[in-house]
Parts: C-alpha cells; sequence; structure tokens
C-alpha cells in the first residue's frame, strides 16, 4: 500500500529572474544539456511565431502553439529512446528534443508528399514511430490508456521501459483519464502521467473543470503520488520529473505531475481568446516566462552569450525557412494513397473505390488559389 | 508582378469575415509578415500579416464590408516581373541572410511489422474489378410499360424477344421467362429485335494486370498513351465490329517491272521517285469501280451501305510513333506521275509534321505496303470503318511455271482482308483477281485506264 | 476428433496461440481467475499466469485502451468485452483510435488487437444481454468483423485472426455458445478470413446468415426441401470484409436471396448484402431480395421469441421469393 498524501506545495527551483530559490536543490543536468534545452526552447518560439504567420496567411490551415508552456515539454529529458512517448497536441518541443526533425515538422504540418504521415491528418497530429511517439488525436485523452497499456506491455516483457504521456488539465475531467489513472495504479504501471495545467481548456477555465483544490490531488483516488511543479521553472520540471522516470523505472510505479502554467494565446489558430477572457490577464505570466528564467539561469552561471543566442535563433529560421520552401513546394500525396493502410493488405472493396476514384478527373482543392 | 492575396479559411469552416480594420492603406509600402489587416468572423478576430514584401496596390473590401472566403482580399504588387507561377517568397530573417539550402530530410525508418502468414489470408485475392456496366436498354418513347423481372428482361434480350409483344401471364400481369421463352420460339429472326446493345459496344472486362516480375527479371514500362493508344483503340474497334477475313494471291509482275524500271527514268527526269505503289493504286481504283462494294463502309445509325463514289487511298505505312496512315486524295482523278509526286509530299509532311487533317484522314480503302520487310502473307487489319484493306508483299524472283517450263520470274503476294458483313468470299475473289489482271498486263492498265 | 462447443473452441484457439506465441496476452473482466463469465477463458490463467491473463478494472474504455497501448508495444492483445452491449464505454477507442491507428499514422503504427465479445439473443438477456452492433463495426473503415457459427470455424477464425496484423472484432454467438456442437480438430490449423462457406447447396433460392441465425436458417432450408424447394445456403463467417464472390456465384445461380440478421432491420447488414447484389447481379434477379431480421425495437424481454428470427419467418421470405 503507497503512502500518498496531498501535496499542495509547489515544486519550485527558480525564482522570476532564473535565480536558484534559497534552499532549492538544482537537479543533476549538466550544463550542455541545459544549453541544448535552451536552445530547443528557442526553436519552438521561432517555429510557433513563423507557423502562426503562414496560417494567418493561409499557406497553413490550422496551427497550435505553445506560448508560455515551453518548459513543460521537457519533462520527457530523463527518458531513455527505448522507452515511449503519448504527447498530446502541445508538446512541440519534446519532439524536436527527441530528434523529430524540423522537415518533418513542417511537412506534416503541409500534408505534403513527404508528410510522415503521408497527409492523413491535421497539422499538429504527428507520429514518430522511429523516435517511439505516439500518433496524435484529436479526441483529447485517449492517449492516456493506450500509454498504461504500453506501460503494462514493459512489465510484463520485463523491460525496465517506461512510458510517459501528456495531457491538459481539461484533459483529466475525461473518463479516459480516469481509466488510465486506474489501471496504471492498479497494475503498477511504469509510466509517468504529465498534466500541464494551462489554465484553460479552449475557453473553459479551470474553476469550471473541478472542483478540487488541484489536480495532482486527484492522484490520490489512484493509489500514485501526485506532484506539483511551477511548469515555468525547467529546473523544477526537470527535477520533478526525473524522480518520477527513476520510481517508475525502479518498479514503484506511476506518478501524475501537475506542471502549472499559463496558455498565454489562443487554443489554436481558430481561437481568439479575447472572447472570453480578459486581454490582461497573461500579462502577469510575461515576468514567469520560462525562457526568460532559464536565461537568466544560465546568464548567471555564466553559459549564455548574446550572440550565442542571436546565432541559435538565426540558425532556426534558416532551418525552418528552408524547410517551408522545400515542403510548400512538394506536391500532395498521390490519390491512390487514399486507400492505403487502411488494412495491411487492401481488400476488395477498397481496390474497387480505389479503381472508381482514379477514373474519374482530379478535383482541385478549393484551398489551393 | 501582382500578387492576389485570396482570403483562406482561418478558422476550420469559415465563409466570410468582416473587415475590422486596415492598418495601412492603398499604396502603401509593406514588409513581409508586417500585419496589414484585422478581419472578424464568427468565431475569432485574427490579423493577417503580409505575405509579400511590396506595394499595397489595392484593397477590395473597406472597413466594414465582408470578404467571402477565396475572394481576392487584397493585391500586392511585389515589384518582380511576372514569370509563370512563382512561389511564395522564402522569408529571410535579420541582415538579409539568405536562406540555405535543405538537408535532406531524413526518411522514417518503416516500424518493422511481422507480416501475415499466408496461412491467413485476410482477403479472397480476385483481380481488381471494374464496376460492371448493364446492357442499354432501348427505352424508345411509345412504348406501353411492361411488367418483368430483370432476370426475364435479360433472357428476352438474349432471345430476341420484343417484351411488349408477349402476353403476360404472371399473377402480377408480368411476363414470366416461360411466356418468353414460348414468344421466341415462334417469333422472327434475330433481325427483328429492337432491344440490342449498340455493335461497337461490350461489356468492359475487368482490367487486366501485368504482375511484377520476380528479382532477377527485369522489365522496362512505358506509359500507354498518346499515339500508341489510339492505334490500340482503332484496331480493338475494327476487330470487333467487322468480319474480317483474308483472301491471298500471288501476281506476277515481270512485266510490271519492265514497266516501271522505264517509267521510274521518266519520273527521275521530273525530279519524281517511281515506286510501284502508284501502279498498285491504279490497279486498285480500277477495281474498286468495278466492285463498289469494296469501296464502302457500314452506316449503323441509319441502317445504310454507303458505297463511295470517291476514291480516298489510305496508305499505311511505319510512322516514328507506330503505324500511320496518309490520304491521297481522288486516286482516280490522278495521273501515275501525280500519284507518285503525292505520295513523296505526304511523307515530307509527316516527317516535318505539316500534314493537314486531309492528308490522315478520310480513306475510303486502305494499301498497306509491306515490301521491304518482305513476308509471304498477311491478315491485315481493317482501317475501321473501312471494309478492305490490301496488304502489298515483298517483290522477289521466285521459281514459276509457265508453258510447262519452271522459270524465274519476278512474283509479289497481295492479302486482302475484307469485312464479310458486306463483302462477300465472291467480290473479294474477283476484285482482287482484276487487280492482278492489271498489274500481271501492264498493257491491259494502259488500256483500262480512264 | 473430440467434439466441442464454441466456448471450448475459442478456449482451445486461445491456448494454442498463447502457447505458440508469447506476445499473446488475454485481458478484459473476471477473464483471469475465474476464468470468464461464459468460461471462455477457463484454465488460461493456470496455465501462463496473471501476466498473460489480466483481470482488469471495470471500465470498456481501459481494457480497450491499455490494449491498444500493448498492441503499439509489439505485443497480441486479446481484450474480452464481456458483453457486446457493453461495448459502447470503448467506442471512442474501438472507432476513433484503434479502427484509424495504422491510417492515422502513415502506416507507421499497426494495431493488432482480436476483441473477442458475445453477441445476440436468445438467453433472456434483454436490453443489455442480447445486443448485435456488428453494423457499426462493419461501417467503420479500418476494422474487420469476424462471426463463427461454429465451434470448428470459431477455432479456426479465431487462430486466423489472431496471425493477421489488423484490428479485428470477434463476436461470438452466445445463444449457441453451447448447443452449437461439432467435430475440432486439436491440431493447429486455421479458417481464412473473408471467405464465406457454402453450408449447404441448392438450385433455387440463396440463404444468407451469419452467427446464431445460420442453424435457423439451415433449419428452414430444410423444410423449404420438405415442401420441394431447393435452398442453397451461405454462412458469411466474415463480414468485413465480405466474400463478395461468394454471394453473387450463388445469387446468380439461384436468381433469388434471402438475408436474415437478427440485428435490427434498419441499416443492419442485409441492407448492404442486398445493395450490393443489385449493384451487380440485378439481371440474374428473379425477385425483391427478402430481409429477415430483428425489429427496429430494443431488444425485449418477455418477448425475445417474436422478436428473434425462426426457421418460419425464413421459410415464409422463401416462399415469397417463389411466388413473386
Amino acid at each position: 500500500m503507497v503512502a500518498v498524501h496531498l501535496q499542495d506545495d509547489l515544486r519550485r527551483v527558480l525564482d522570476e529572474e532564473g535565480r536558484v530559490i534559497k534552499g532549492a536543490q538544482v537537479p543533476p543536468v549538466p550544463d550542455e544539456d541545459l544549453v541544448r534545452i535552451f536552445d530547443t526552447m528557442l526553436l519552438i518560439r521561432v517555429m510557433d511565431d513563423r507557423m502562426m504567420k503562414i496560417q494567418r496567411q493561409g499557406r497553413l490551415g490550422f496551427y497550435m502553439q505553445s506560448l508560455g508552456e515551453e518548459a513543460c515539454h521537457f519533462a520527457v529529458y530523463p527518458l531513455r529512446q527505448s522507452d515511449w512517448v503519448f504527447p498530446s497536441y502541445r508538446e512541440q518541443g519534446a519532439w524536436f528534443w527527441a530528434g523529430y526533425s524540423v522537415e518533418n515538422y513542417i511537412d506534416q504540418l503541409l500534408g505534403n508528399e513527404k508528410d510522415p504521415v503521408k497527409g492523413r491528418q491535421m497539422p499538429v497530429h504527428h507520429s514518430a514511430s522511429w523516435l517511439n511517439y505516439v500518433s496524435i488525436s484529436s479526441p483529447v485523452g485517449t492517449q492516456i490508456p493506450q500509454a498504461v497499456g504500453t506501460a503494462m506491455g514493459m512489465k510484463i516483457s520485463k523491460t525496465d521501459g517506461v512510458a510517459m504521456t501528456f495531457f491538459g488539465e481539461g484533459t483529466s475531467s475525461t473518463g479516459e483519464f480516469h481509466v488510465g489513472m486506474n489501471f496504471a495504479g492498479v497494475s503498477k504501471a511504469p509510466i509517468v502521467f504529465v498534466c500541464r495545467n494551462n489554465g484553460y481548456a479552449i475557453s473553459v477555465p479551470i474553476e469550471k473543470q473541478t472542483a478540487a483544490k488541484t489536480f495532482a490531488s486527484k492522484a490520490v483516488g489512484y493509489g500514485m503520488p501526485g506532484v506539483r511543479v511551477d511548469g515555468n521553472d525547467i529546473l523544477a520540471v526537470l527535477q520533478v520529473s526525473i524522480e518520477a522516470v527513476e520510481r517508475a523505472r525502479a518498479g514503484d510505479g506511476p506518478t501524475m505531475i501537475e506542471a502549472i502554467t499559463y496558455r498565454r494565446e489562443g487554443h489554436s489558430s481558430s481561437d481568439d481568446p479575447s472572447v472570453y477572457r480578459d486581454p490582461r490577464e497573461p500579462v502577469p505570466w510575461h515576468k514567469k516566462d520560462p525562457v526568460n528564467r532559464l536565461r537568466g539561469y544560465l546568464r548567471l552561471r555564466d553559459i549564455w552569450s548574446e550572440q550565442h543566442e542571436r546565432q541559435v535563433i538565426e540558425r532556426h529560421n534558416e532551418a525552418i525557412a528552408s524547410a517551408l520552401a522545400r515542403a510548400e513546394h512538394l506536391g500532395g500525396p498521390p490519390v491512390e494513397s487514399l486507400f492505403d493502410d487502411v488494412y495491411e493488405d487492401i481488400p476488395w472493396n477498397l481496390r474497387e473505390q480505389r479503381d472508381y476514384l482514379l477514373s474519374l478527373p482530379r478535383q482541385k482543392s478549393p484551398h489551393k488559389h | 508582378m501582382a500578387f492576389e492575396f485570396h482570403l483562406p479559411d482561418l478558422a476550420e469552416g469559415m465563409t466570410e469575415a468582416e473587415v475590422v480594420g486596415w492598418k495601412v492603406k492603398e499604396g502603401d509600402r509593406v514588409a513581409i509578415d508586417q500585419p496589414l489587416v484585422e478581419v472578424m468572423s464568427d468565431k475569432a478576430t485574427v490579423e493577417i500579416p503580409s505575405p509579400r514584401a511590396g506595394v499595397l496596390s489595392r484593397i477590395n473590401y473597406k472597413e466594414g464590408q465582408v470578404c467571402k472566403v477565396g475572394a481576392v482580399l487584397f493585391v500586392i504588387d511585389d515589384g518582380t516581373a511576372a514569370a509563370g507561377a512563382t512561389p511564395p517568397a522564402v522569408a529571410a530573417r535579420g541582415n538579409g541572410h539568405k536562406a540555405t539550402p535543405p538537408e535532406a530530410a531524413p526518411e522514417p525508418p518503416r516500424a518493422e511489422i511481422p507480416r501475415a502468414p499466408s496461412t491467413a489470408p485476410s482477403a479472397p485475392s480476385t483481380p481488381p474489378r471494374a464496376p460492371e456496366v448493364p446492357e442499354v436498354i432501348d427505352a424508345s418513347p411509345g412504348r406501353t410499360r411492361v411488367l418483368a423481372t430483370p432476370a426475364t428482361r435479360r433472357l428476352a434480350r438474349q432471345l430476341g424477344v420484343e417484351l411488349s409483344s408477349v402476353a403476360p401471364s404472371g399473377h402480377r400481369g408480368q411476363v414470366t421467362p416461360e411466356d418468353v421463352r414460348r414468344s421466341a420460339e415462334g417469333a422472327a429472326r434475330a433481325e427483328s429485335r429492337e432491344l440490342r446493345a449498340p455493335a461497337a459496344q461490350r461489356e468492359p472486362a475487368a482490367l487486366v494486370k501485368i504482375e511484377k516480375p520476380r528479382p532477377g527479371e527485369l522489365e522496362e514500362r512505358i506509359p500507354f498513351r498518346g499515339v500508341r493508344k489510339r492505334i490500340a483503340e482503332n484496331m480493338d474497334r475494327s476487330v470487333h465490329t467487322a468480319a474480317h477475313f483474308t483472301y491471298v494471291e500471288e501476281v506476277d509482275c515481270t512485266d510490271l517491272v519492265a514497266v516501271r524500271k522505264r517509267a521510274a527514268e521518266r519520273a527521275a527526269e521530273r525530279g519524281v521517285k517511281l515506286t510501284y505503289l502508284p501502279f498498285i493504286m491504279k490497279a486498285v481504283v480500277a477495281g474498286l469501280k468495278k466492285w463498289p462494294q469494296l469501296n464502302a463502309a457500314l452506316d449503323e445509325s441509319t441502317q445504310e451501305m454507303v458505297r463511295k463514289k470517291y476514291y480516298h487511298l489510305g496508305i499505311a505505312a511505319q510512322g516514328p510513333h507506330g503505324l500511320m496512315v496518309t490520304v491521297v486524295r481522288d486516286a482516280d482523278r490522278r495521273s501515275i506521275f501525280d500519284l507518285a509526286t503525292e505520295l513523296e509530299r505526304l511523307a515530307v509532311a509527316v516527317q516535318e509534321g505539316t500534314a493537314t487533317r486531309d492528308d490522315l484522314v478520310g480513306s475510303t480503302f486502305t494499301i498497306s505496303s509491306l515490301g521491304r520487310l518482305g513476308g509471304v502473307l498477311a491478315t491485315p487489319i481493317l482501317n475501321f470503318p473501312e471494309v478492305g484493306i490490301l496488304g502489298v508483299h515483298e517483290l522477289k524472283e521466285r521459281p514459276a511455271v509457265k508453258d510447262g517450263q519452271i522459270v524465274i520470274r519476278w512474283m509479289m503476294n497481295l492479302s486482302i482482308s475484307l469485312d464479310h458483313r458486306l463483302v462477300d468470299g465472291w467480290d473479294g475473289a474477283m476484285f482482287l483477281q482484276s487487280v492482278k489482271a492489271l498489274l500481271e498486263d501492264p498493257t491491259l492498265m494502259f488500256m483500262e485506264m480512264i | 476428433m473430440p467434439t466441442m462447443n464454441i466456448i471450448q473452441a475459442v478456449n482451445d484457439a486461445l491456448r494454442t496461440e498463447m502457447q505458440r506465441e508469447a506476445k499473446v496476452v488475454v485481458l478484459g473482466e473476471d477473464v483471469g481467475k475465474f476464468g470468464g463469465v461464459f468460461r471462455a477463458t477457463s484454465g488460461l490463467f493456470d496455465e501462463f499466469g496473471p501476466e498473460r491473463v489480466i483481470d482488469t478494472p471495470l471500465a470498456e474504455a481501459g481494457i480497450i485502451g491499455t490494449a491498444v497501448g500493448m498492441a503499439l508495444y509489439g505485443m497480441r492483445p486479446v481484450p474480452e468485452i464481456q458483453f457486446a452491449d457493453f461495448i459502447y464505454p470503448a467506442f471512442d477507442q474501438i472507432v476513433n483510435e484503434l479502427a484509424k491507428f495504422r491510417y492515422r499514422s502513415g502506416g507507421q503504427y499497426p494495431c493488432p488487437v482480436v476483441i473477442r465479445t458475445p453477441y445476440g439473443g436468445g438467453i433472456r438477456g434483454g436490453h443489455y444481454h442480447s445486443q448485435s452492433p456488428e453494423a457499426m463495426f462493419i461501417h467503420t473503415a479500418g476494422l474487420k468483423v469476424v462471426i463463427p457459427s461454429n465451434p470448428y470455424d470459431a477455432k479456426g477464425l479465431l487462430l486466423s485472426c489472431l496471425r493477421q496484423n489488423d484490428p479485428v472484432i470477434f463476436m461470438e454467438p452466445k445463444r449457441i455458445y453451447r448447443a452449437a456442437r461439432g467435430e475440432v480438430p486439436t491440431d493447429d490449423y486455421t479458417v481464412p478470413l473473408g471467405v464465406a462457406k457454402v453450408v449447404r447447396e441448392g438450385e433455387q433460392v440463396t440463404l444468407i446468415a451469419y452467427g446464431a441465425m445460420v442453424p435457423v436458417v439451415e433449419e428452414a432450408a430444410e423444410k423449404a426441401a420438405q415442401q420441394g424447394i431447393s435452398c442453397e445456403v451461405l454462412d458469411l463467417r466474415t463480414l468485413m470484409p465480405y466474400d463478395l464472390d461468394a454471394i453473387l456465384g450463388s445469387v446468380k445461380k439461384t436468381g433469388r436471396c434471402v438475408v436474415v440478421h437478427e440485428a435490427a432491420r434498419t441499416c443492419g447488414f442485409g441492407g448492404e448484402v442486398a445493395a450490393s447484389i443489385y449493384e451487380r447481379a440485378i439481371e440474374f434477379l428473379e425477385a425483391p431480395i427478402q430481409r429477415v431480421t430483428g425489429f427496429d425495437t430494443p431488444f425485449p424481454y418477455s418477448l425475445e421469441h417474436e422478436y428473434m428470427p425462426n426457421a418460419d419467418r425464413v421459410l415464409g421470405a422463401i416462399r415469397k421469393t417463389l411466388e413473386w
């Protein structure tokens, strides 16, 4: 019987300027990893900014950005290549950290012929089996029991693999959250649940999402620890994640992490938050910006320079620009691929439908001019 | 060049948006990504950054106006020359650095999935089936409605029975299969059928698939289109409409050889190359005048056999892309010189690509010269919708029997294919014999020519 | 050769495959120590242990969701949904996730899960122990639907399902779980998916059925034979993909067709079969296709015997095609 208790205390390491808080322990993360994390955060920033702009120009159908939440993505830091990740749709930093390329990312957004998911899904619904990052779907929460299943499988196979899954706080209301957490607790699965509490599920604020004081407290009901962390404090995020992953790997079962952060922009490119929240509300969160705080820490440790940051941003811009130029020149997936991968082998009904479609003149997409 | 910005669907199903406010005015110079305008749909208000650098040359929708998705919201003149479809400008950021060439994107490795073993096939492996097309039923107005099941109708079609002429005995007033069979036994022959498929139509068969070769077996796949495909379609059509039969005869051209030799010298003086073809054409035209049923075609729409009183001879030859037919029009009104000249003109026109429609279409009878390739017999395929095609084989010296002696003669075989629907064997044979007679005795040809 | 019923055949298939392939894992409510409420998984827990025969918490979404995660990881999970009537909490995981994983990931993530579930009425189970929801799954691209009618097919089809890589809903006709008995080889064999079986040859009318309705139409065919009517009986066995060639081959021969299923009439699978036949073989039909089905009502308790298609209703339909 695991003794769990409500942890109302919020794990923190850095203050808003990036200084280590008195009494806080810095996680055992080498400097070069921190620099790489910083560089990747900058990539998220640049990518999000660029992609939102081209979406407004009609060159991209849809996009979801992570402004202000970037530190949460790096909960994946302690994972090995052989561990599995079941993301939601707002952890692009985790993908880049694992090795998903800028080209892959943009190809998927545009759904062109090089898209790793062959133009099947909306933008931001990535899948990278070579990284053990599992295909994203739109209904929230479906990934949670799946991640638990994989973790159970790892346990049954006697590997010391760990699964990690991400979701927003709104998702904690779904049935899937409940069944996943419950199965994980009962089977002591080696899994880490990362809940990004960013304040909103589209327009619904957290007060309307739960009557519980915190989301981490829900973990108690499933027999696992719930840890709250300042989601904009990268060192704190790394620390709680390292602990949770070690716990799982040692066979001590699941942990739920609630990362407190704030969604500074809209839910997606289709959303205008000024309709449902005061435009002044996000302002105090600028001071808690995760990129700024990490920069502050690196500066204090003397492992940051303005020149380095400029170069990194330039490198990101160039990579994105050239990937975009290439991606926009590519055609779409071939028409016949519409019928592939429904099953392993194409059955007669699909073969027939494919022959029929191929015999018709090609249609022009209304979204291309 | 003027770049037209079409208002995109910015918000999952947006159909239109109202212009909230312009941040620039017409004529202003704008930079890439510079905010230009705010538009509002029922879902969201968004700011649109400029997709191009240049001059905002036209604003189509003013503040308060509603622009539909897909309509041109504004136009930017980016100052470049129009050169076809230019790709969207690559955003160059900071300090004018150019975009670096893209690295090759790593191909995601395929996941290792064990394939299902052959003991458990998941679907019957039949070739792809094209949707089957039912036969066309004559539904001309003025006929009374007949009650009959689809199977009975099919039976009636097969037996050539007109359903409306059959007395129905079914309990719902329908024609039964037995009624149809009874009617067929007492009915007139197949030519009284009014329910029929058009002659040239047949059920499209399932598409033939040529399986990929095993490792080590090479193949080359060439797209089946253009001239080749047209030739194939014509051949298909010809073979499936006409009732081909072929009649072959050998012709002693020894005298003709001598005549042509002398005539060729005359023609060379006029700069004209003279082959045997003009002679053969003349002999053919003479024959067609005597047997007009070979210079004919079947008009299915009016059910008439059309005997043409003009003589356009198609000359089939191997072109650069495949079989080609050029047409020598009014062969009956041309001298041998004219025919030779015209053949040369056509050859040059085809080579230079200046052949007109009249040069390529409209023949009434076709001659296919296979001479240089040798051979003694062929079964040429009619040049649809003609009813006769004459294949001409190699002219060479062969042993022959004359007055009980074996002699060496110049011999040439002719293979003629005819459409037996319109041309009987007798007609075909008589025609070819007349052609033979003229070729074997040039003096006779000279005397018969008009 | 031993005689088995469908339960024993399913059990034998599971045991055979779990011995052969270590990645096969069974999970569901009561499937472990208890051996399943219908005893389909009886003995497996003792033989293979709690890690491969898992008693899950009571949540169908969790059973299927975790099964998906296991399959992605490379295992071959066989989740059981205790009654098909309880499959709906897992509907999202089945339709939106399981069915689409291979497609939406561009082929990166096949998801070989075989969901076993007892379906159909006849055990006085009322609304919530009698449903036949196969049409919803046939209609979902990416799923296969398999329904055996006898023990031999049950074992062979289940083994085929376990050895291919697409998600399958394997629906077991609970009314004849024990009543259907037959010889079942103890060795390893498979019955191919997508292939129907001509259970009885005939000349005049084609009867198409699956699951618990197969014995019903066999009975009707026998009664028809006594009236001098020769019927051909086709057991579809796989509903997606279904054996179109077998259906057309039979109907083109007979010219008459009756489709039977206990699922409700409107938008039931019988409509799909009829439409397919009309599209491709209308000229061979001597009469309209008849469907003998359950009614468009929830499945009743007291009037269950009126609801379910029986041999007399099938016989009536047969006669209707002949007297058209």
